[in-house]
This record gives C-alpha cells, structure tokens and sequence, in this order.
C-alpha cells in the first residue's frame, strides 16, 4: 500500500509554490498545531493529561502564547517578502465559477475513490478555493480575537466579550479544514503531487498538466512564455 | 441549607469604609494605594487586591443641595452565576449555603470570567497571575462566624442571615423608608439575575447608585456555552473520521479497480 506517491526527481518538473510560501506553510502547520493542542486543553474539560505534555496549564498557556506570536511573525513575513503571490493568490480564488461548482458538487465521489471526471482547473482547485478562503479567514480572525483576549484591558469591554465565542468558533473551523487539507494534501491517493508541490516546490509537469490544465497553460504553457522573463 | 445572605441598607450606611479595611484584614490583602482625586473615593473600583468598596455618589440638587449617597460593592454571589458557566477550568463553585467560590489553584487566570459577570467583579490579580475576588468569608460562615464585613459594621447597615428571613426584614424596612421620605426606595438582588445571594436596601432607583437595573448576562455566553462548546467541537472528530474513512474506501476501491493510476485524479 502506498501512503503518497513517489518523488521523482529525473522527470521534468514545474515550480508551484516559491520558498516564501513554503516556509509560511509549514511554519505555520508548526505554530498552528501547537496553538491548537495548548489551546484544546481549555476547549475540552478535564485533559490534564493534555496539559502536562506541556508541563501544565500554565505551561501549555505560556506555549500557546509563544506559538501565537511566532504564528503572527509568519504572516507578517508572509505579506511583507511574497506580498505579489498574496495578490495573485487571491485573484485565482475570485476566478471560482462553474468548473470550481462542478468541482465541489463532484468531489463527495472522488474523496470516497470513485472514478471521476472533473473539469478543467485554474491553479486552485474549487476544493483548494475553498480551503484558501475559510482557513486565512479563519486564522486571522483567531489572531485578532486572540490579541483582543491576551490584552482585554486595552480594549473595549464589548469586544473582549465577542472574542471569545469568535475564538473558539474559528478554531473549531479551522481545524475541521486543517484537518481535511491535512489528509487531502497528502494521503488521499486523487492528491497526488500536491504534496510535493509544498513540500519540495515543483510537481510533475504531467500532473500539473493534467491537474490544473487552465493555471499550467497560462504560467507554463505557449501563450505564458512569451511574456516570461 | 437555606441560602445565607449579606444584606446591605443604604440607608443606615455612613461611608466608615470599615467593611474595606477588615475584607482586607481577614484575608490579608495588601493596601492597593491610588492616586488622591479630589474627592473622597478612596478605589474607583474593586481590584485584584480589594474586593469590596464604598462607592460615593454625590448629588447635587438646586433645592435639596448636596446629598451623599453611599454603596458598598462586590461581589453579588448570583445564584446562577455567569463566571462559573464561562469558566474553562471549573474554578468556581457554589457553597451549600450559596457563596460562590473561586478556587485559585484551578484559575490560570484568563479572566473569561472578568468580561462574563455582569457587574465585573472577577479581577485580575497581576502578582499572581490568577483572578481574586470576594468569598461571602466562605471560611469564616463555615466556622459560625459572620463575614468579617458584617461583624465590623458599626451602623449596623450590614446583616448576615437566611436569605428568606433577611428579605422579609428587607420589605419591612422598605415599607418604613417609603413612608419617611424615601418614595423610591426598593429591594435588589431579590429577581435580579434570577436571585443575587446579596440583598440591598436601596433609598433610591438602582441606576443611581451605578447599579443595573436589569442585569444581564450578555447574549453571546448562552450562545457560546450553551451550543458552540458542546455541539460545534464534533466537526473536528467528524472531519479525522471522514478522513479515516476515505483512507481506506479509496484503496479498496482502487485494488477492485485495478486502475489506480500514480497521482491519481484531479
């Protein structure tokens, strides 16, 4: 059985995702996970178990911190060292139309392993459009209310109020999607290359092709070379 | 056993602030000094370190002149208290005789609380990392004692006792101000809240003396406590079972198949 495909390095390959928002990525699957889990300690009744993994309630409280804040220095290095990929990030998610629709109202069958055949796609799939919008929303919202909780007296009380359903909703969101992604990125045999696309930066040309047919023949295709470089 | 309650009458109160300083004496809270403003309020508010103060209303009328007004506040110990429904860590708890606790071993000092009470009385205790407040003297009642408020009061404007009985008295006093000048005068912490275990004979409307006269727990926390924390957590499990699932649908299906194709589809 195999878990994800085979890296191949002797076949041609395409750049999909640069250093910035690789390291943003996975800096971010770091800080995230560990906020979650000191977080989850608050969230769940009676884990002490949980806890004291990270030495306590104080200690899981002080990692969480800790997290949060190296979590917000890579969204901020994200924006200030990639901010033209942030741009043309976004305007591939408000390219979604009737293929992403198709896409999302056929995948149910394809997450299960039918055999199914999907329209053509930009760089982000309709399942990946959704993924991209949900979980940063959700991210930053958890960052904002978070702050909001860490210093309650610096701002309103109303808002300190709000912040705290607004943390724990976002998070519960975010983590179903951190969840999906987590398994789809990589395990789900339908992903494919995706996961090497972040992990090392290139996938298959062929697969990237065949995947994303709209997005490779725009960046990599004969109409995208002339204006290349 | 019954509920036992503090009831405070404005009316027979004189501003001593002896209540302030035996809260502090009893349970060795350190002076928290503030800045003189001008005028005779000694704390603005209650803090980690001062769990109960005497508010100075001054009011000035064009015939009357200048009135004072006075009222002791802290913590209201609701029946139903909005702190303990909020409380990540379960640290708070309600006596049999109806003092709700803070147990400071359990508090990591998130202040949850702080922002759920309607009166903001939970405070934050720097020094500590921890919230602080009032206790109704849980150790002191559980002793026979009386709260150490109570037993200095001088004017007698503090009683400690059953609630039912202390709610009659209440009446009949209301009754006796209402007809001596105090047109206005009332009970709170009777509804309020669904019951405060801190009754107050007030000469005037609550409002006056800064007090809501409808406390509410703000609408969010029902929301949140009440159907966010235990129903919405389930799409975590929901989206690792699916996965899971997935998992093995996926190759079973694609060992049937016989096609599963590298990279598979889109």
């Amino acid at each position: 059985m195999q878990w994800i495909p085979e890296y191949q390095a002797d076949v041609p390959r395409v750049e999909r995702f640069n250093f910035v928002a690789r390291m943003t990525h996975w800096g971010h699957t770091v800080t995230f996970l560990l906020c979650l889990f000191t977080g989850l300690v608050l969230f769940l009744d009676s884990v002490d178990w949980l806890a004291a993994i990270f030495g306590g309630y104080h200690g899981a409280g002080l990692v969480h911190r800790i997290a949060a804040v190296v979590l917000t220095i890579f969204l901020a290095v994200f924006v200030v060292f990639d901010f033209k990929g942030i741009i043309s990030w976004i305007k591939d998610l408000l390219r979604f139309g009737i293929n992403d629709i198709i896409f999302v109202m056929k995948f149910p069958l394809e997450f299960l392993g039918l055999p199914v055949k999907m329209p053509p796609q930009t760089r982000f799939n309709g399942g990946e459009k959704g993924n991209s919008m949900l979980t940063p929303t959700c991210v930053i919202l958890l960052v904002l209310s978070g702050y909001i909780m860490w210093f309650p007296s610096i701002f309103p009380a109303g808002l300190v109020r709000v912040a705290y359903p607004v943390h724990d909703i976002a998070m519960v969101f975010a983590t179903f999607m951190v969840c999906m992604h987590g398994y789809l990125g990589s395990f789900h045999p339908g992903s494919g290359e995706s996961f090497w696309g972040m992990w090392k930066g290139t996938v298959r040309e062929d697969w990237a092709e065949h995947h994303h047919p709209i997005w490779y023949e725009e960046t990599y295709g004969e109409k995208a070379s002339n204006d290349e470089e | 056993m019954a509920n036992l309650t503090n009831l405070y009458d404005t009316s027979k109160c004189t501003a001593c602030r002896g209540c302030q300083v035996a809260c502090k004496n009893w349970n060795q809270l350190p002076a928290s000094i503030k800045p003189f403003k001008g005028y005779y309020q000694t704390h603005e508010d209650t803090d980690g370190d001062t769990f109960t103060i005497v508010r100075m209303n001054e009011y000035e009328d064009s015939v009357e002149g200048v009135r004072w007004d006075f009222l002791k506040y802290q913590c209201m110990h609701c029946l139903d208290p909005a702190c303990m429904k909020v409380c990540p860590r379960g640290a708070y708890s309600k006596t049999e005789f109806g003092a709700t606790l803070h147990d400071p071993d359990k508090c990591i000092g998130c202040q949850y609380c702080t922002y759920a009470c309607p009166f903001q009385i939970p405070k934050y205790r720097k020094r500590e990392d921890k919230i602080a407040k009032c206790t109704l003297c849980a150790d002191r009642v559980k002793e026979g004692l009386q709260p150490a408020c109570v037993s200095t009061c001088a004017p007698g404007a503090l009683k400690f006792g059953d609630r039912d009985e202390l709610l009659g008295y209440a009446e009949e006093r209301v009754k006796y101000l209402r007809q001596n000048g105090y047109p206005q005068a009332t009970i709170y912490g009777r509804l309020e809240l669904g019951g405060l275990n801190k009754l107050y004979i007030l000469c005037y409307e609550p409002e006056y003396y800064g007090l809501p006269k409808e406390p509410k727990i703000p609408g969010q926390i029902p929301f949140w406590q009440d159907y966010v924390q235990p129903y919405l957590g389930w799409l975590i499990p929901l989206a690792l079972a699916g996965s899971a699932f997935s998992f093995v649908t996926t190759r079973v299906l694609a060992n049937k198949n016989g096609d599963h194709h590298e990279g598979g589809h889109e």
